[in-house]
């Protein structure tokens, strides 16, 4: 579903990304971590192009991501979901649910809504579909931001540290949303430092550091037994307590 | 005397009703194009080419730079040398609307830089084009932010609108010139001159105040 072969990317003199190649196939879970500024959430923005890169050939769901006119079709497959969550504050739940697929699907607004509110009942939101962002708390904007992907109906769901954002207590409300997603099947890459929910659905751990991919290993491996030195000193430092 | 002055100042009605349409006229018209171009100016000046986006830059600062009398002359004196024949009502709506969306097109530009980059990057991560991104994600943010400033730039163009009076167009302000003339009180005449300005602008002002209290309530 996802092919990385040898990408490589550079922020002025920063390698940002080094030679990164990695294969994830259909239905999935990919949980990616490591410390900060070492490219994982370049890594997983490459994906539906909000980051080129310069060089390397990067495939998703069979489209070449050089090839800038399939992109706009590609990005309506691929769900993504911010640390900030991004919802359109001039719009309500439903509405903001309901905005890519009537303008980008062509969906009837009709049909749109119905899914909508079905998705935003789905998330345990079906008392806000008329309440504004900014009259939600932080855990249920971003469930409405994953019901705003899930519309789109997208074969590849991403995630980009979608808890850091959040007060503690809300932070579970979210994850389960997650975990339902994943075992239903969904194609998932997850940066996350969140490693009670790698160790439920994950089939595999990425482990980054300054740009390129370290490990990676099933979760069971990863936490019980990491190959790197690097790894081990990651884990110490996130799971001490 | 001052009554005597009074009523002969109001047996010039006609002239200043005329005046008045005529500044109203000016400024609405010149307020539409100035909009309709303003917009444009701000997408561009805001947009991702560098290159059209300092040109058009180039271009708005010579007209926020120079006196707006100066802008009259050019359009009317200057522009029929390069063989553009322009009336005086023509040259006076040519004038103010480019002066308008020269400003419109800075407090646009400002708007969209404000809505923050999350959100054209949630409407492209939809698969969005970047027209879309704009109709429906963008700018109807901008326009929240930029409404109060918008409405403030309205009410000086109306007020930069008697400038045109120097090319002959006869507006409020040139209408108070004729009538000056054969009623010598120079400040009965333009203080009624001033309080038909202050007519059309101060609902204008009452607005972008309350816009400006109700923008900030929002988003919060």
């Amino acid at each position: 579903m996802i092919e990385f072969s040898g990408v490589n990317k550079w922020f002025g003199s920063l390698h940002v990304l080094q030679d990164i190649s990695l294969t994830v196939a259909k239905g999935e879970v990919v949980v990616v971590c490591g410390p900060s500024g070492s490219g994982k959430s370049t890594l997983i923005r490459c994906i539906n192009g909000l980051e080129p890169f310069e060089s390397g050939r990067l495939l998703v769901d069979g489209t070449d991501l050089s090839n800038r006119k399939a992109l706009l079709k590609l990005r309506s497959e691929v769900g993504f979901v911010f640390q900030s969550f991004n919802l359109y504050p001039h719009k309500t739940a439903l509405e903001n649910v309901t905005l890519a697929p009537i303008h980008v699907r062509r969906l009837g607004r009709a049909q749109a809504e119905e899914r909508g509110r079905a998705l935003l009942e789905k998330v345990g939101l079906a008392d806000k579909m008329g309440s504004y962002p900014h009259q939600l708390s932080g855990g249920q904007q971003q469930r409405v931001a994953i019901a705003r992907s899930l519309c789109m109906q997208p074969k590849i769901m991403l995630f980009d540290e979608p808890t850091s954002a959040l007060d503690p207590e809300m932070i579970n409300e979210v994850l389960d949303v997650m975990v339902g997603l994943a075992r239903e099947g969904m194609t998932m890459m997850v940066v996350t430092h969140e490693m009670g929910f790698a160790r439920k659905v994950a089939d595999r751990v990425i482990f980054m550091d300054r740009g390129a991919i370290v490990e990676t290993a099933p979760p069971e491996r990863f936490f019980t037994a990491p190959a790197h030195a690097r790894t081990r000193d990651f884990l110490s430092k996130i799971l001490q307590h | 005397m001052v009554w005597f002055y009074l009523e002969r100042i109001f047996g010039y009605w006609p002239v200043l009703l005329k005046g008045m349409g005529m500044t109203i006229g000016l400024s609405l018209l010149s307020l539409v194009i100035g909009v309709v171009i303003g917009f444009g100016f701000g997408i561009i000046r805001a947009g991702h080419n560098r290159w059209l986006s300092r040109v058009l830059g180039l271009y708005i600062d010579f007209f926020r730079g120079t006196p707006f009398l100066v802008q009259v002359f050019i359009a009317f004196f200057i522009l029929p040398v390069i063989g553009i024949e322009l009336s005086a009502f023509a040259a006076g709506v040519v004038a103010l609307s480019n002066m308008a969306a020269c400003f419109i097109g800075e407090i646009v530009a400002a708007g969209l830089k404000a809505v923050p980059s999350g959100q054209s990057e949630a409407a492209i991560a939809s698969g969005m084009t970047r027209a879309q991104q704009m109709r429906l994600v963008v700018m109807p943010q901008a326009v929240r932010i930029i409404t109060p400033s918008l409405v403030g730039q309205f009410v000086l163009l109306i007020k930069d609108s008697s400038v045109v009076s120097a090319i002959g167009l006869l507006d409020l302000t040139r209408a108070g010139w004729l009538i000056v003339q054969s009623v010598p009180n120079g400040l009965l005449v333009f203080g009624i001159v001033g309080l038909g300005y202050f007519i059309i602008c101060y609902p204008l002002i009452h607005l972008s105040r309350r816009l400006e209290r109700r923008s900030q309530a929002a988003f919060l």
